[in-house]
């Protein structure tokens, strides 16, 4: 064990430092839930990835440095410490882009990942239904072969950043015969393809981060399937061991919020109270050890180790770590918090998509129902 | 940056664990309590045949000069097993203290068996079974115990008077580091193996036709146990790492450390009692022999609260 960085890590941070203060906005971004704010942060990822920051962990011929788990930590460290602005593409650059690079076809490498890290194509995860939101492997919507075409109807729901997104990946019936998580494909398709209609949907926080999209008549060539037929179910659990464990919340993200927590407890906090002192350095801890839990993770990751369903004890330590820590600069702020427009709304925003987290990416009951199953092997329930 | 433990690290706790697994199962912990001895002799001398009583005092004196990152994964199966005795005392912190003194042979084999005075408390644990008593001043030697009966019956209690003191000079604050470290591991493993069992126990109790560990109400409760423990494992480890290295801030991460392991361990025994359901309210199921060691532990070498309280006082300064 060494837990010092090496001189080509502390480079590789200087470097990654240097850019980020150079380039960060020096104003905060609208909200990429908003037309304006999503087109602000296309740019954004644009300018990132022509100095190649966009996507470090990936392979150069896709637009990366090919950086290891280690420096995409560093990155991650620097980037929210810098106070850089969230990422629009994070669909599809740590989302989907993991899961093409794992089982996509080479044209397919080729066709999308470029695009999906320079942020020309913004990509929006259509996954859930009506009828299939915990119990994803009901799904109902459908897709049928015609020719080397693929006929495509149903109506998803939930599906973050599809109000403006370009692209989205789907999971669609393909063999109605067969039962639940057989009989599913992984479909790829443009937004703006006949037939789809897209429907925002206000958050709690009155932007359209999510949307309904319905599909009728969809045709899908054979070629955006993702993964083999009828094989849907596996590649989007891939995507899913991504989506909660190490690469879309990096520690990062909640070492810098408890960071800020301290300095608000600093300039606004009762001192007096020790309960609540107890309590912000109680989520200090916390996000220490969600950081030392990752870098044992990517660790075991670099010796050719997998996360499996490990991954569902992240997800839901940083989703309730998020909650915490806004909660506590709530209980800081008093009466400011009931203010949304005022020097502390991003305390107040953060809150409300704080909230968020124990709900999307499979909610943390399901999570604790996966790791009752998978990792202590007790019966599956009814 | 490399957060993983060596081939050799793996192996010899590995070792250890299928070592404890054969010679001291349940029952065994239990004669022990029956016994009133709090600790076990054969178990005492197999320890010391495979190095573990000395490990962390240097070779020269008979001991295997290994560091708290060599030994962390060694407590963790002390633990799993809830081994009785001074193991904390003798090993992580007497040990190293009584290196280069007459004492050190007799401590590195194990025939001589130490404990400690350093936490704060009236009770001295331990002090009936070893021969010596490490504290702030020296080592205490011919004392007499007035019992206390304790709520683990492999960690007795008493009152100490009288004895003579063997002056010596060492760093306790390391010492109380190394207890606490050694406390925490020992934690996480004495957590892993409550949820082993209650696991075990949801799988084959039946009620509504169905073994217990279907309902979600009972995953829950596993779940959110497992969840307390493995997010306290890194920062053990990163703790242990920092104590043997001299990282500048090891002690704040052994107490960080302390605090999320004393956590995960009352949480798992609550939880792992739970799906227990009353059997887990007996004195005959074995589950309450592990249970009321984290109780004693969570508590000893600093509790949660007191090290939270250190780590406050660096990040923010009251």
């Amino acid at each position: 064990m060494d837990l010092h960085y090496t001189t080509a890590q502390d480079e590789f941070r200087a470097e990654a430092r240097a850019w980020l203060e150079a380039n960060v906005p020096g104003q905060p971004l609208p909200s990429f839930d908003t037309a304006e704010g999503f087109a602000q942060h296309r740019l954004w990822e644009r300018k990132m990835y022509d100095a190649k920051w966009s996507a470090v962990s990936w392979p150069v011929e896709y637009g990366g440095r090919g950086a290891d788990y280690i420096s995409w930590l560093i990155f991650e460290e620097e980037y929210y410490q810098s106070g850089a602005p969230g990422r629009v593409g994070q669909n599809g650059i740590f989302l989907l882009g993991p899961t093409i690079m794992e089982v996509g076809t080479q044209e397919q490498k080729t066709a999308y990942l470029p695009s999906m890290a320079s942020g020309d194509v913004v990509w929006a995860q259509a996954w859930s239904e009506p009828n299939a939101g915990s119990d994803l492997a009901s799904i109902a919507a459908t897709a049928v072969r015609d020719g080397d075409e693929w006929v495509l109807n149903g109506q998803k729901i939930w599906a973050s950043r599809a109000a403006w997104a370009d692209w989205c990946f789907g999971i669609f019936r393909t063999d109605p015969a067969a039962s639940r998580h057989k009989g599913l494909t992984f479909f790829l398709m443009p937004l703006n393809s006949p037939g789809i209609t897209v429907r925002p949907i206000a958050q709690l926080d009155g932007d359209t981060g999510f949307a309904e999209i319905f599909f009728d008549d969809v045709r899908v060539p054979d070629a955006n399937i993702l993964g083999e037929l009828n094989k849907g179910w596996s590649v989007a659990m891939a995507t899913a061991g991504f989506e909660r464990g190490v690469s879309l919340r990096s520690p990062a993200r909640f070492t810098e919020a408890a960071a800020r927590l301290v300095t608000l407890w600093r300039t606004h906090a009762d001192k007096a109270d020790t309960t609540l002192a107890d309590a912000v350095t109680d989520v200090w801890i916390q996000a220490e050890g969600y950081k030392l839990h990752t870098y044992m993770t990517v660790t075991h990751m670099l010796d050719g180790g997998t996360i499996g369903a490990e991954a569902s004890l992240n997800k839901i330590f940083w989703s309730e770590l998020d909650v915490r820590i806004h909660e506590l600069a709530l209980q800081i702020l008093g009466p400011e918090a009931e203010r949304i427009d005022g020097p502390f709304e991003r305390w107040v925003d953060g809150f409300l998509f704080s909230l968020s987290g124990p709900i999307y990416a499979g909610s943390n009951e399901i999570q604790r129902n996966i790791i009752a199953d998978r990792v202590l092997n007790l019966p599956k329930g009814a | 940056m490399r957060f993983a433990f060596t081939t050799e690290q793996r192996e010899f706790a590995a070792a250890l664990r299928a070592l404890l697994a054969n010679e001291f199962p349940a029952s065994a912990l239990r004669e022990v309590w029956d016994s009133g001895t709090g600790f076990s002799a054969p178990l005492w001398e197999q320890l010391g045949d495979m190095g573990v009583l000395g490990a962390m005092m240097a070779e020269a004196d008979g001991g295997l000069g290994m560091r708290p990152i060599d030994t962390v994964l060694l407590f963790v199966e002390l633990g799993r097993a809830a081994v009785p005795g001074p193991i904390i005392e003798h090993v992580a912190v007497a040990g190293p203290a009584l290196s280069g003194t007459p004492y050190a042979a007799g401590v590195a084999d194990g025939s001589t068996m130490v404990t400690t005075a350093l936490g704060g408390s009236p009770y001295v644990a331990h002090a009936s079974a070893a021969a010596l008593i490490l504290n702030d001043n020296g080592v205490l030697s011919g004392y007499a115990v007035t019992p206390v009966e304790g709520i683990d019956g492999g960690r007795l209690l008493g009152v100490v008077s009288g004895g003579t003191i063997d002056d010596l000079v060492f760093d306790a604050m390391a010492a109380r580091l190394r207890g606490s470290l050694a406390a925490a591991a020992y934690l996480v493993g004495i957590s892993e193996h409550m949820i082993s069992v209650a696991a075990d126990y949801a799988r084959v109790r039946e009620q509504f036709g169905k073994p217990i560990g279907s309902f979600q109400a009972v995953k829950h409760l596993m779940s959110d146990a497992l969840l307390k423990v493995e997010f306290a494992k890194p920062a053990l480890f990163k703790a242990a790492w920092g104590l043997s290295v001299g990282d500048g801030t090891a002690a704040l991460d052994v107490s960080m450390a302390k605090a999320l392991a004393s956590e995960a361990a009352y949480r798992t025994s609550r939880n792992t009692m739970q799906v227990h359901g009353a059997i887990g309210y007996t004195w005959e199921a074995d589950l309450h022999l592990y249970m009321k060691k984290a109780w004693a532990l969570q508590r000893a070498w600093g509790d949660a609260p007191s090290h939270r309280r250190i780590v406050r006082q660096h990040v923010l300064g009251i």
